[in-house]
């Protein structure tokens, strides 16, 4: 009884063991239903104002920049100038910008870039999908992402130029 | 060190064994006269060895009941803990590094850095939960295989130490006959117990002058029985997080148009809303003074659509395929392939969905046509009779900003505002622009025909009847989840009740007997229930001659 | 005749057979032929009169539901209503069992006492909003009663237990401890009966005052709210809401005016109310306590010590766990499952780790560890008594204490 009981409790214990990895792991990671800060930015793919389609797996190794907005947000409107000035400022190869509107229709969207002058993608979350996935709870909310895919840092609220900037070389070292 | 562990009758036990397997003498504590410790029948537990390993010791560790008990006690206190304050996941919208800071002050933030504020989802929480599913395996593997190994194979003669010193016991000469009739002889007298321990259901084994009486042994396997259904339970609620088996999201459907569920390629439309309150007069009069609306019963008919083609196109709408449709009331859900839509609240919120404006001409009353015009997806152009109206802009909800340019204070349709170039004929070829106002309040508000100046006097575009409105008056809130381990819950749960009926609603008991030299030695034990197993050996003992108390077979009682 | 004046019925009929059980256990040393036939008749008498007043009670609760139009289990008043009349059926289980004249002494009081808190909570009818019109209403909310309903007896048991067991002479430090605790727990119980009393007392005596204060809330719309709320008091005002205003109050004792006022840190506008009527219970409880050690010149304890002959320790302790192993799978069945059953039904999560659901999970979890403390010797006897005491505290919590102090999905108070 006693070598056959002996590997018993090895098998069973290694069963156990693997459950509570499983467990643990699925509990630490796949729970946190909220993207934060140090955590995977979520996947999504979205159509451009411009018609392209846009992965966030294809900006991988860019620094990337998600602004989450709306015309009907007077922060975001008053924060778009700063965001466009980065957005010229820094090497295309090296950060990618993307903003992404909150369900609103395409004529309302095409009217904004129009009249402030945007040239970095606007990408349509039409259902709003992508802005629950990322947990928004309210715009303006930019999210810093680095070339690992990892959120760097979410800013809540309006932003200048000073902090993007500061935020944008924290994650293109 | 070699244990002697063979008893007197030859037979030779595990080493550890405190009562012999074979005749119960107690191999170690014999010159005692306390009663014996009947646990697992005495029979060796686990094999004691000198020096447990690292794989022993775990073992041991979880094995122990005593471990099992902290391991519930600290979890009962956790979870106290966790009802202090509300926990976040009963906020939609919160954010917990402000929000208990905010509200409770100092204590609330210190609930929240502890983690307390999310207690049942915390890593050690659930590490908890995991430990006591290990010691629920455990200890039930520790314990099953060597009881079933000592009730499997039971000896009838015992000795009579065993016997003895059980907690119920008894030993007096054979009863003499009644009223003159001979004295039974001992063949006769175990013939009269037998029959009438069979009477009560006792499974009778004889050995000469010995005799083993046994029911219920079922009984005994009641808590690993139960055992093995909290480890289905549990198994099962960690088996939500494998990828597709859980989801759970609470979601607005405002009347009249297909919504989106979110990680899906589902849509529901909540196509009517109705609500019924309680009549004044079937409500207590404290009601009635409050003023207060019960609700009786409200229910979405809701439809449920799978999208087939132009699922991601933001420009061009989806292309739905309606699959099921049900009424859902609170209590009932919807449920279509292991989706489930629970009624779970509403809003009163009445709400412009479409509009479907005619364009006329201003002087005549001509109509030139009418157009199907969407608050939430309009389209980008319209072609109207001879016209062609195509959108410029669209503001859901009209509005100035500081330096007058007209902007969207939000993304609902509260006041829409539509401008459209028109161009057709009698027009300029480039298109002249046309502000309209689906609603007159707004119309007048923001002095429409002004605003559209001459082109306002050669064309009309207005709705010509309440008909022609799309309004949504509820908005339905329908939580919508899968929940695919569901079943091994229900499962779990009545191994569960099985077990615990097993276990408590019965009791295993046996009454060993023997008759030597005319002298009747009698020993019995069960699980749980001594009162009643007294009542039942006085009975059998009464019915064979004898005339005792229950409380005379209680040896601990004897002496009181 | 309406259905209230059965529960009167029954009410009376309870205290009437608990003084038989008094009868039949402490008039057997007037009994000097046969005592022991003496308890029998007087047990049997006892227990025939238990079951009169129990039927009287069931035909409140069928009465009641003709009334209500849905089982009436749906509010605080029902439920502890029902709650009684199952505890005097566990009681009558056990009784039929063991025999045991001396646990009516202490499981009838029990069932009374509940009926007489019930009673002060509101007790029209009300329409059952959507997420209570389900069978499952009958069937969660009546199982789990009768689960905790052998809890109590198995507290009833416990105490009795205790009671025996104690040496109130003696003086070392282990003993006055025990001592000290038996005190408390009878001061809990007069606490909970002063409260009863006082409610009654003074709404007889037409006492009430009001006040009003404003309650700032965030509405749908995210709109901060102030709206002004009046609160009713029923007991003299001690303590006020917090920023309440006085509207009327009949004076007490020449106060006319609340002399202090809720803290701020008190959630809800009733909280003033209610931290009014657990002081004014307290000092009642205190009062009647104090009362009680003067004329009887001996602790509570050793003064109820005599009603306790007539069963041996053991078996006592046997009846106690008996209970709490009957009472445990009905409990699990009807406050687990079944509850379980239900929620996946109405909200759509079998568990949501709402307080309510919290609490019940903590009774069970606390009864599993006393049933499987008892596998060990040491935990049997007094040790066993004082858990089933904390237990039946705890699902007394489990009931009111998170009804009505922590809010969530569950609280259908009705207060």
């Amino acid at each position: 009884m006693g070598n056959n009981r002996k590997w018993v409790q090895i098998a069973i214990f290694a069963i156990i063991v693997a459950v509570g990895a499983l467990t643990i792991a699925s509990n630490l990671f796949a729970n946190n239903e909220k993207p934060s800060v140090g955590g995977k930015a979520p996947h999504f793919t979205l159509k451009g104002m411009d018609g392209a389609t846009y992965e966030l797996s294809d900006l991988k190794g860019k620094a990337v920049v998600v602004n989450f907005w709306g015309t009907f947000c007077e922060p975001c409107r008053y924060e778009m100038p700063a965001i466009q000035r980065q957005f010229d400022k820094w090497d295309k190869n090296k950060v990618a910008f993307l903003g992404v509107n909150l369900g609103e229709s395409k004529v309302t969207v095409a009217n904004f870039i129009e009249q402030y002058k945007v040239s970095f993608p606007i990408l349509l979350d039409d259902n709003e999908e992508i802005r629950k996935r990322y947990g928004v709870t309210q715009y303006p909310t930019t999210f810093f992402i680095g070339p690992d895919g990892i959120i760097s840092d979410i800013h809540k609220g309006v932003m200048d130029d000073a902090i993007i900037e500061q935020r944008l070389a924290a994650i293109t070292q | 060190m070699i244990h002697n562990t063979k008893c007197e009758c030859g037979h030779q036990n595990h080493t550890g064994t405190i009562l012999c397997e074979s005749c119960g003498k107690p191999l170690a504590d014999d010159s005692g006269t306390a009663p014996l410790e009947m646990r697992y029948d005495g029979v060796a537990r686990r094999s004691q060895k000198e020096n447990p390993g690292w794989l022993d010791r775990i073992w041991n560790f979880f094995s122990s009941v005593r471990n099992a008990i902290y391991m519930i006690v600290i979890t009962l206190i956790a979870s106290a803990l966790g009802t202090i304050y509300p926990q976040e996941n009963t906020f939609l919208n919160i954010d917990p590094s402000v929000y208990y800071k905010e509200t409770y002050g100092i204590l609330g933030h210190i609930y929240y850095l502890l983690g307390l504020s999310h207690t049942f989802e915390s890593w050690w929480f659930i590490t908890l939960l995991f430990m006591i599913g290990t010691s629920l395996v455990i200890c039930s593997l520790d314990r099953v295989l060597p009881l079933y190994r000592a009730l499997s194979k039971q000896q009838i003669r015992k000795h009579f130490h065993f016997i003895l010193r059980q907690k119920v016991s008894f030993q007096e000469a054979l009863p003499a006959g009644k009223a003159g009739a001979p004295a039974p002889s001992e063949e006769a007298w175990i013939e009269q117990a037998a029959a009438a321990l069979k009477a009560r259901r006792y499974r009778v084994h004889r050995e000469g002058t010995a005799l083993l009486a046994e029911k219920h042994r079922f009984s005994r396997w009641g808590p690993y029985v139960n055992h093995i259904g909290l480890i289905i339970f549990l198994a099962a609620v960690l088996m939500r997080n494998i990828p597709g088996w859980h989801m759970d999201q609470h979601l607005a459907f405002p009347e009249g148009q297909p919504v989106k569920i979110p990680e899906t390629n589902y849509y529901l439309k909540n196509e009517k809303f109705t609500i019924e309150f309680y009549e004044e007069s079937e409500m207590s009069e404290e009601f009635r003074d409050r003023g207060q609306q019960v609700p009786k019963r409200f229910e979405t008919k809701a439809v449920l659509y799978r999208c087939t083609a132009d699922c991601d196109d933001p420009g061009k709408p989806p292309v739905l395929e309606e699959v099921h449709r049900d009424d859902i009331i609170v209590n009932e859900p919807m449920e279509y392939n292991g989706l489930l839509a629970y009624q779970f609240d509403f809003e009163q919120n009445p709400m412009l969905l479409s509009v479907k404006p005619s364009l006329k001409d201003k002087r005549t009353g001509e109509v030139y046509g009418s157009f199907e015009l969407s608050m939430s997806r309009p389209a980008e152009s319209y072609k109207v009779g001879d016209y062609t109206l195509q959108l410029k802009a669209y503001f859901p909800e009209f509005g100035l900003d500081a330096s007058g340019t007209p902007i969207t204070l939000s993304n609902q349709p509260k006041a829409p505002a539509f401008v459209f170039s028109i161009t057709g004929p009698g027009l300029d070829p480039t298109g002249e622009p046309y502000i309209y106002f689906p609603r007159q309040i707004d119309k007048q508000t923001f002095r429409q025909d002004t605003l559209n100046g001459a082109l306002a006097e050669k064309l009309e575009l207005s709705v010509g009847s309440m008909d022609d409105v799309g309004i949504s008056e509820f908005v339905s809130y329908l939580n919508i989840r899968v929940d695919r381990a569901l079943p091994y819950i229900w499962v779990g749960s009545a191994i569960f009740m099985i077990g615990v009926i097993m276990g408590f609603y019965w009791h295993h008991r046996r009454i060993w007997l023997r008759i030597d030299d005319g002298v009747l030695s009698l020993g019995a034990h069960t699980n749980k229930n001594w009162f009643g197993l007294r009542k039942e050996v006085a009975e059998v003992l009464n019915k064979t001659g004898y005339s005792i108390e229950p409380k005379q077979l209680d040896r601990e009682g004897v002496r009181k | 005749m309406s259905s209230s004046s059965f529960l009167l019925t029954a009410f009376i009929i309870y205290n009437i057979a608990f003084l038989g059980f008094v009868i039949s256990v402490a008039g057997r040393k007037f009994a000097v032929d046969d005592p022991a036939a003496y308890s029998r008749r007087w047990g049997n008498i006892s227990l025939g009169l238990t079951v009169a007043g129990f039927l009287a009670h069931v035909v409140f609760f069928f009465t009641r539901w003709a009334e209500a139009g849905h089982i009436p289990t749906s509010n605080m008043y029902e439920f502890m209503t029902f709650l009684g009349m199952m505890t005097t059926l566990a009681f009558i289980v056990l009784y039929l069992i063991y025999r045991a004249a001396v646990l009516g002494i202490f499981a009838l009081p029990i069932s009374v006492i509940i009926i007489a808190y019930a009673s002060v909570f509101p007790r029209e009818v009300q329409p059952l909003i959507p997420a209570l019109q389900s069978y499952w209403l009958k069937i969660h909310v009546t199982t789990a009663a009768l689960g905790e309903a052998f809890f109590a007896v198995g507290f009833a048991a416990g105490i009795l237990y205790l009671l025996q067991a104690v040496d109130f002479s003696a003086k070392d430090k282990a003993s006055r401890r025990e001592q000290r605790g038996v005190e408390f727990t009878l001061f809990t119980l007069l606490t909970v009966i002063s409260f009863v009393v006082a409610v009654f007392g003074f709404n007889a005596a037409g006492y009430h005052a009001s006040f009003s204060n404003e309650v700032t809330y965030v509405d749908s719309n995210k709109v901060e709210q102030t709206v002004t709320q009046t609160v009713e008091y029923v007991l003299p005002p001690i303590f006020k809401p917090h920023e309440g205003q006085l509207i009327e109050m009949k004076p007490f004792f020449g106060m006319t005016d609340a002399p202090f006022e809720a803290p701020s840190w008190m959630e809800g506008s009733n909280a003033g109310r209610k931290l009014n009527t657990v002081v004014w219970s307290l000092l009642l409880g205190t009062l009647l306590y104090a009362l009680l050690r003067l004329v009887l010149r001996k602790s509570l304890g050793a003064a109820l010590q005599p009603l306790t002959k007539g069963m041996d320790n053991e078996d006592v302790d046997e009846i106690g766990y008996r209970s709490i192993a009957i009472g445990y799978p009905i409990f699990t069945l009807g406050a687990l499952i079944f509850a379980m059953i239900w929620a996946h039904e109405a909200w759509g999560r079998f568990w949501g780790w709402d307080p309510k659901e919290v609490w019940a999970l903590i009774v069970w979890l606390f009864y599993a560890a006393y049933l499987h403390l008892r596998l060990s010797r040491g935990w049997q006897g007094k040790k066993s008594a004082w858990l089933s005491v904390i237990g039946f505290l705890i699902v007394m919590f489990t009931l009111i204490g998170v009804n009505l102090i922590i809010a969530g999905l569950h609280s259908y108070a009705g207060v």
